[in-house]
C-alpha cells in the first residue's frame, strides 16, 4: 500500500453479527460499501443510493438505518446486524418465516431491509394497529407486491409473537398448495 | 408451496449478479454518456482518462471488433455513438478501472465536444417534423367512414398519457469472464438471455456458441430488462475480451434512470360514435407513440395498442391507427402490459365523454357494450370464450356496486370539503407474443438415479415465480415432492433460442415445454414398469406421492426404485422437449389474424376521497375479480395481482416522469420521481378469483396473470374525475396522466388558481376550456 493511499485511510473496530472486524477504510467509503465488498454481506442490498428505498437497512446498535447514507467510518466502535446475522438456516426469525409463509416476497432484492427495519418493530409490538403497521413499513419501496401480503407478514409474525408460536404454521398462514 | 426462493431471501443468500466473490482481477466499467440530447460530435478524445489512476482501458466504437449495433429488430440503434447523438446519456466511450470509483473518477477526463442540435421531445411535434420510426399501422373493423352518419352522439377528445420507470430494485448489471478460446461467458441482469447473446456476439462479431449467458434471477425486471439488458452486458463483454480480464458493470440509480428507456409516453386522438340508447357503433383513434430515440420494441408495443384499442368493449366499426414517433429521449420499452394499457385508456376515456354526452352513467354505457362470444377484435379474432359479462356482473355483485355508488353520492351530497369518486375498470388481455415466432420454448429435465430432478428452462425468475410454479408443474407432472425437484439457472447452453421472459407468457410457455419433458420421461418410465411388472394393454400406471400404482393400487415399487432399474436397464433420464402454441397467427399486411391463444378477463371497482383544498386524495378501496383459471399456486398469482395494481395506480398518479426541453430527465432519482409506498395502496383491497373458469392451453388449467393486471390501475384515474366532477361540475377536464395531485388540484381550481399565481386575478376565470390544462407553470 503507498503512503498516500495508506493516510487517506482511517483504521475501525466495529461488531458485525457478533463478530469484530478490524479494517483500515477510505474516509468517504460507504458503510453499505463496506459491508458489501470489505466484508462480503452481500445480503444488504443498494436500491437507490440515497436513502428513499430502504433496501440497503441494517441495525446499528439496535436501530434501523440506511447503510448507504452512513459511512463505513461512522460505525467505529458500533455494533452492527445484518440480514445475514438474522436466524439460521436452520431457525429462521419468525420475521422471516413470516415473510416466506404469507408469500411477503417476489423478487427478493428489498426483503432484507424490510426485514431488518421490522426486527426493531417487532421487539416494540405485539398487536400493532394496521397503521402502525404501515407506519412502520413506509420508509420501505417494494416494487413486486404491492404490500399486501408484507402487511400480512407483520401481523402473522406479531400474531406468532404473541401466542408463543415462533416456528410453528400457526393461524393465519397462506395456503400456498397448488389447487 | 411457497416460493422457491423464500428461505434465500430471507436470509439475505439469492445471489444476483455481482453478489458472487469477485473473480482475480475483475476490472469495473463506467459508461460516458452525452452531455446534450441531440447534437453532432466534433471532438471524443479519451487520452487523457487512459492516463488516470486505475484505468486499465478507455474504449470508443472504433475499438468495437463485431458490429457496433444492439438494435433488436431495426439497426438503429449503436452501442457507442459516433457522428452524432441523440438522446441525452446516450453511450458515446466506456472506461474499463480497477475500482468503480476510479472508472467514474476518469469520466470526467474524456475530452468531447458536440455541436447541439435543437431536441424534440414531443411525439406529435416529431410527426410533424417527419421522425417516424418504421410504418403507420392501422387495424380496422366495418365501414367507421360510413358509420358516423348512423351515431346518434359523437364526441372526440384527446388524451396525454405519461410514460412510466421501470424502477427495478436492482438497476441494470452484468458480469463477463473471458474463457480459453475466444469463449466467453457472462453473468446478466437480463430477461432474454438468448437476446443478450445474440447482442453481444453481434458487438463481438463472434457465433453465438461462443458466448454462454448464464441467468440466476433478477432484482426486479418489469420489461425494463427484456432487451434493453443487453447493451450493458455487451460493453461487460466487449471490456472482458479486449482485457483479457473479467469485467463487471453496475449502473448507479441515476445512470441507469438517464440511460435507459420507460414505458411509451403517448398522445392520442379519439372520435367515438354511440346510439341514443347507449350502443357503440363507431370508434376512431389515432395515436401517438413517444418511441424516444430508436426503434427497440417499439413497433410490437404499438402493435399491442392497437390491438388492445377495444379493450372488452363490442365495436362494429373501426378504425385505429398508430406511428411510432422518433424523439430525442432515450429508446422507450418493453413495460408490463406492453402498450396495450395506453390502447386501453384511450377508449376508457372515450366512453367517459361518450356517457357524459349522453347523460347516461359511465358504468352503464361500459356494461352495456361488454363483448360477447364471437365478438370481433380489431385484428379480426374472434372472442371464444368471453368472461366480459361474467367478471363484471359477478364483480359487482361480490363487491355491491350499487352500495358503492350510493355510499359515493351520499358522501359527496353531505361534504364540501372531500369527494368520493367511484369507477369500474373492465379488462381483457390477449396472451402471447405478438410476434408469433417468439411464442416457443424449451425445456430440459433430467432425472439423476437418486431421484432428484433437475429442470432448467427459458424462463427467467425475476420474482413472478416462474421457478416455483416450474417445479410444481414437474413434481406433479412426476409423482414426486417438490423439494425432489431443482431448478436451475436460466442458461443459454442448456436451453437454446429461447424467448424473452414477458409477456405473461412464461409459464405458459416454459411451464408446457416442461411438461412435455416430463412425459417423454414417464412413457419411458410406464414401458419399463409395463415389461418388469408384466402389466398388460389395459392397465393404468401411475406414479403419486413417490409410490407406483397400477389401476390406482398400490406397488412395492417407489420413485427411487423405478429410477434406479431405468438406470440399469439403461433407460434415458433426461429429456429435453419443445412447445410451441399452436394456432397462433397474424398478417401485418391485413392487420388480421389469431395473434393470441386466449385472453385474461377480469373487473375492478376503485372508490377514491378527494381533498378538494389541497387535490391530496386516497385510494379508499380496491376490489377485484380476476380470471386466472385454475390458479397453479394462489399466493403467487395473488402477489402478481396486488403487484401488478400497485404499478398501474403508480403509472396513473405518482409516477411523473419529467423531461426538460433539453431532454434532461428532470426526475432522474427516487427522491423526485415516487413510486407507491404502503401508504399509498389502498386500505381495503380485495381480490377474489373467478370461479369454474379453466383453460385448456394452460399448464393445468391456468391463465397467464403477469401484465393483465396493471391495467385494473387505469381506474382510479376515473375514480379520481368522477370525484373532481362532483365538485367542479359537468366540465371536460383533460385527459392527461399522472393525474398527481398537483394535477387535481388545477383541475379543481383551474385557470382561477393559475391567475392568482400569474397575478392575473380576476380576469375571467373558466375551467372548462376543453384539452387544454391549466397550469402553475404555464399560467
Amino acid at each position: 500500500m503507498s503512503t498516500t493511499a495508506a493516510s487517506n485511510r482511517h483504521p475501525i473496530r466495529l461488531t458485525v453479527n457478533g463478530e469484530v472486524h478490524e479494517r483500515e477504510v477510505e474516509p468517504r467509503l460507504l458503510l453499505s460499501d463496506f459491508l458489501r465488498h470489505d466484508l462480503r454481506l452481500t445480503g444488504t442490498h443498494v436500491g437507490c443510493e440515497h436513502g428513499v428505498c430502504g433496501a440497503c437497512t441494517i441495525l446499528l446498535d439496535g436501530a434501523a438505518v440506511r447503510s448507504c447514507l452512513m459511512f463505513a467510518v461512522q460505525s467505529h466502535d458500533h455494533e452492527i446486524e445484518t440480514v445475514e446475522g438474522l436466524g439460521t438456516a436452520e431457525a429462521l426469525h419468525p420475521l422471516q418465516e413470516a415473510f416466506r409463509d404469507t408469500h411477503a416476497l417476489q423478487c427478493g432484492f428489498c426483503t432484507p431491509g424490510f426485514l431488518m427495519s421490522l426486527v426493531p418493530f417487532l421487539a416494540e409490538h405485539d398487536d400493532p394497529s394496521e397503521e402502525e403497521i404501515r407506519h412502520a413499513l413506509g420508509g420501505n419501496l417494494c416494487r413486486c407486491t404491492g404490500y399486501q401480503n408484507i402487511v400480512e407478514a407483520v401481523r402473522l409474525a406479531c400474531r406468532r409473537q404473541r401466542q408463543g408460536d415462533a416456528h410453528g404454521l400457526g393461524e393465519g398462514a397462506v395456503p400456498g398448495e397448488m389447487s | 408451496m411457497k416460493h422457491l426462493d423464500a428461505a434465500l431471501h430471507t436470509r439475505g443468500e439469492s445471489a444476483y449478479v455481482d453478489d458472487g466473490t469477485p473473480p482475480d482481477g475483475l476490472l469495473h466499467a463506467a459508461v460516458f454518456g452525452s452531455p446534450v440530447a441531440h447534437g453532432v460530435v466534433r471532438r471524443l478524445d479519451v487520452t487523457a482518462a487512459r492516463q488516470r489512476e486505475g484505468v486499465v482501458a478507455v474504449l470508443t466504437a472504433a475499438d468495437i471488433p463485431g458490429d457496433n449495433q444492439v438494435g433488436p429488430i431495426l439497426a438503429d440503434e449503436p452501442l457507442l455513438a459516433t457522428e452524432t447523438v441523440h438522446f441525452r446519456s446516450q453511450p458515446l466511450a466506456v472506461v474499463y478501472a480497477e475500482s468503480p470509483e476510479m472508472g467514474r473518477a476518469a469520466l470526467a477526463a474524456i475530452d468531447c465536444d458536440i455541436d447541439e442540435l435543437p431536441a424534440i421531445t414531443d411525439p406529435r411535434q416529431a410527426f410533424a417534423a417527419g421522425e417516424i420510426i418504421d410504418r403507420p399501422r392501422q387495424l380496422t373493423l366495418g365501414d367507421v367512414d360510413a358509420a358516423w352518419e348512423i351515431c346518434d352522439v359523437i364526441v372526440e377528445g384527446k388524451c396525454d398519457l405519461g410514460g412510466q420507470e421501470h424502477v427495478y430494485l436492482e438497476t441494470q448489471r452484468a458480469r463477463a469472464w473471458p474463457l480459453e478460446g475466444d469463449n466467453l461467458r457472462l453473468q446478466s441482469s437480463t430477461q432474454s438471455p438468448y437476446a443478450t447473446q445474440r447482442t453481444v456476439a453481434r458487438v463481438l462479431g463472434l457465433p453465438l456458441h461462443r458466448i454462454e449467458v448464464d441467468v440466476q434471477r433478477l432484482g426486479g425486471g418489469f420489461g425494463g430488462k427484456e432487451d434493453q439488458a443487453s447493451p450493458w452486458a455487451a460493453f461487460a463483454a466487449l471490456g472482458a475480451r479486449l482485457t483479457g480480464r473479467p469485467v463487471e458493470l453496475v449502473l448507479r440509480r441515476d445512470e441507469d434512470l438517464a440511460m435507459t428507456g420507460k414505458r411509451h409516453p403517448y398522445q392520442a386522438d379519439f372520435k367515438l360514435g354511440l346510439s341514443e340508447a347507449g350502443e357503440i357503433l363507431a370508434y376512431e383513434a389515432r395515436f401517438f407513440q413517444n418511441a424516444g430515440c430508436s426503434a427497440d420494441l417499439s413497433m410490437p408495443v404499438l402493435d399491442r395498442t392497437l390491438f388492445h384499442s377495444n379493450n372488452c368493449y363490442r365495436i362494429p366499426h373501426l378504425r385505429v391507427w398508430g406511428v411510432c414517433c422518433r424523439t430525442h429521449l432515450p429508446s422507450n420499452t418493453a413495460f408490463r402490459g406492453f402498450g396495450g394499457p395506453q390502447g386501453m385508456f384511450v377508449i376508457e376515456a372515450a366512453l367517459h365523454k361518450g356517457a357524459a354526452a349522453l347523460g347516461m352513467p359511465r358504468e352503464e354505457l361500459q356494461r352495456r357494450n361488454l363483448m360477447v362470444n364471437g365478438d370481433l377484435f380489431p385484428y379480426g379474432q374472434r372472442v371464444l370464450e368471453s368472461r366480459a359479462e361474467r367478471t363484471w356482473d359477478e364483480g359487482a355483485a361480490l363487491f355491491d356496486l350499487a352500495a358503492m355508488g350510493r355510499r359515493v353520492e351520499a358522501h359527496n351530497a353531505e361534504h364540501l370539503g372531500s369527494k368520493k369518486g367511484y369507477a369500474v375498470m373492465p379488462i381483457c388481455f390477449g396472451i402471447s407474443f405478438t410476434a408469433t415466432h417468439m411464442n416457443q420454448a424449451g425445456a430440459l429435465v433430467h432425472v439423476y438415479t437418486d431421484g432428484s430432478v433437475s429442470v432448467s428452462t427459458g424462463g427467467v425468475e425475476m420474482g413472478q415465480g416462474i421457478s416455483t410454479n416450474v417445479a410444481a408443474i414437474v413434481a406433479r407432472s412426476l409423482g414426486i415432492a417438490p423439494r425432489r425437484v431443482k431448478v436451475e439457472s436460466t442458461n443459454t447452453t442448456r436451453i437454446a433460442n429461447m424467448s424473452a421472459s414477458a409477456a405473461s407468457s412464461t409459464t405458459l410457455l416454459n411451464g408446457n415445454a416442461a411438461l412435455l419433458a416430463c412425459h417423454s420421461i414417464r412413457r419411458r418410465l410406464d414401458a419399463l414398469l409395463a415389461e418388469k411388472l408384466s402389466l398388460t394393454a389395459d392397465q393404468v400406471v401411475s406414479v403419486l406421492d413417490e409410490q407406483v400404482l397400477v389401476d390406482g393400487e398400490a406397488t412395492d415399487w417407489t420413485w427411487n426404485r423405478l429410477v434406479q432399474e431405468a438406470y440399469f436397464a439403461r433407460v434415458a433420464l433426461s429429456a429435453h422437449e419443445h412447445f410451441a402454441t399452436p394456432n397462433i397467427w397474424f398478417d401485418a399486411v391485413s392487420g388480421k389474424g389469431r395473434p393470441f391463444a386466449y385472453h385474461v378477463f377480469g373487473s375492478a371497482l376503485t372508490e377514491v376521497t378527494v381533498d378538494v383544498l389541497r387535490g391530496t386524495y386516497t385510494i379508499d378501496r380496491v376490489k377485484i375479480l380476476h380470471d386466472l383459471g385454475r390458479p397453479l399456486n394462489r399466493s403467487i398469482d395473488l402477489g402478481q395481482v396486488e403487484g401488478g395494481l400497485a404499478q398501474g395506480l403508480g403509472w396513473m398518479t405518482l409516477e411523473d416522469l419529467r423531461y426538460g426541453d433539453d431532454g434532461r430527465l428532470e426526475s432522474h432519482a427516487l427522491a423526485t420521481y415516487k413510486v407507491p409506498d404502503v401508504y399509498f395502496m389502498p386500505e381495503d383491497l380485495e381480490v377474489r378469483f373467478l370461479e369454474n373458469a379453466g383453460n385448456p392451453l394452460g399448464p393445468f388449467h391456468n391463465k397467464a396473470v403477469g401484465e393483465p393486471p396493471l391495467m385494473y390501475g387505469i381506474g382510479v384515474f376515473f375514480a379520481l374525475r368522477h370525484a373532481i366532477e362532483a365538485y367542479v361540475g359537468e366540465v371536460s377536464l383533460p385527459y392527461a396522466t399522472p393525474l398527481t395531485p398537483e394535477r387535481v388540484l388545477m383541475q379543481l381550481h383551474g385557470r382561477r388558481l393559475a391567475d392568482i399565481v400569474a397575478g392575473t386575478d380576476g380576469q375571467e376565470a373558466d375551467a372548462s376550456s376543453q384539452d387544454e390544462e391549466p397550469s402553475l407553470t404555464t399560467a
